[in-house]
């Protein structure tokens, strides 16, 4: 593999037969980048326990995406999940421990401290508002703090993001994946006015008399 | 010794100290000046032997004007324990240092200096413990403001 790199892929691409050699390539080092993401342990406050712990012990078992190997030097890790609140203090330590993983490194920002500094963003005098002031974020799970099931839907996003956007003749480049498309024939708006009768339908603010009702009411799905 | 008994052996070590009521465990007010010697007599008595200082913090008493500070003291042999306030002024913030006691004081005070200002009398070493060493004002007290905070929206 090592023959075929970012400096030698230009040269490829002029042989006949190269690109579609190179894509292939492309695909199967973007399946076992993927498929083999090493964590690098940074929990600073509550998410860690969620995102590092939850998720990675034996009822959500982040093992089964293959990312459960979380190393604790920057150097061994290709994917910095930030879990919890970053302050002032913490941000030029981040910046160093970023700078130190290797390349192609993925930054999965958990919870609403690292997307936006969450319940302290007002009247803080140390929390950083968002990590995304100090490194490139890939991927956000919001939440306070994120269920390990959402914190997965953050990592097979980043997989997929991997398995499609990238390619050797563009490294460091990313391409952001559809991710939810809406089925043909319906809008956005259907899908509000439908909830807001839902809503009126269902809302516990109804007359006492109609709750005797809503007892044997069962969702309809 | 029980909650009421323990509380009349520490008011009968000496009349500076008052109770307090509604307070979760035993509690007494100390003053300030001799602070150290009443805690020296807590730690030694034979019957309450308090070796053990658990929680040493501030609060901000912004309406009275006053910074409280609070102690809550373990006794490791009897198993109880004891919450000791002290009142300062809110404008000069001075308290003996309680290092001299319990050694653990020591960081604990550095703590309650960085954050809230208090100045301790004899401490070794008063610098501050979490913030950089040429930060302004000490953010735990209800008053500060800095550039970097954002006012809420809403009030
Ligand atoms: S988002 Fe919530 S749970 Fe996560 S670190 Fe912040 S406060 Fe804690």
């Amino acid at each position: 593999m090592g023959l075929i790199n970012s400096q030698n892929a230009p040269m490829i691409e002029a042989f006949p037969g190269g690109p579609a050699f190179l894509t292939t390539i492309d695909t199967v080092i973007n399946w076992a980048r993927s498929n083999s993401l090493w964590p690098l342990t940074f929990g600073t406050s509550c998410c860690a326990i969620e995102v590092m712990m939850a998720a990675g012990a034996a009822n959500h078992d982040l093992a089964r995406f293959g990312a459960e190997v979380a190393r604790a030097s920057p150097r061994q890790a290709d994917l910095l999940v930030l879990a919890g609140t970053i302050v002032k203090r913490m941000g030029p330590t981040l910046q160093t421990l970023y700078a130190q993983m290797a390349e192609p490194k993925y930054v999965i920002a958990t919870g609403a401290c690292a997307i936006s500094g969450g319940p302290f963003i007002y009247q803080s005098y140390s929390t950083v508002r968002g990590a995304h002031e100090l490194i490139p974020v890939d991927v956000i799970v919001p939440g306070c703090p994120p269920r390990p099931e959402a914190f997965f839907y953050g990592l097979l996003t980043l997989q997929k993001m991997i398995r499609e956007g990238e390619s050797i003749r563009r490294p460091g480049e990313r391409r952001k994946p559809v991710l939810a498309a809406l089925p043909p024939g319906i809008t956005i708006d259907q899908i509000r006015q439908e909830l807001i009768l839902n809503l009126e339908e269902k809302s516990v603010t109804k007359p006492l008399n109609e709750h005797a009702k809503m007892e044997n009411l069962t969702w309809k799905i | 010794m029980n909650r009421t008994e323990l509380l009349s052996t520490v008011l009968s070590l000496s009349t500076e100290f008052s109770p307090r009521e509604k307070t979760d465990r035993p509690a007494v007010l100390a003053p300030v000046q001799g602070l150290t010697d009443l805690m020296l007599k807590l730690r030694d008595h034979s019957e309450l032997s308090f070796d053990m200082l658990t929680v040493a913090t501030a609060i901000d008493w912004i309406k009275e004007g006053k910074i409280e500070l609070v102690y809550i003291l373990i006794s490791s042999t009897f198993k109880h324990s004891l919450q000791v306030g002290a009142l300062l002024d809110r404008e000069k913030p001075v308290a003996p240092s309680l290092s001299s006691v319990w050694a653990i004081a020591e960081w604990q005070e550095r703590e309650i200096f960085d954050l809230f200002g208090v100045r301790y009398l004899n401490h070794p070493d008063l610098r501050r413990l979490l913030l950089e060493d040429d930060w302004n004002g000490h953010p735990l007290r209800k008053d500060y403001v800095d550039d970097f905070m954002l006012e809420r929206p809403w009030r």
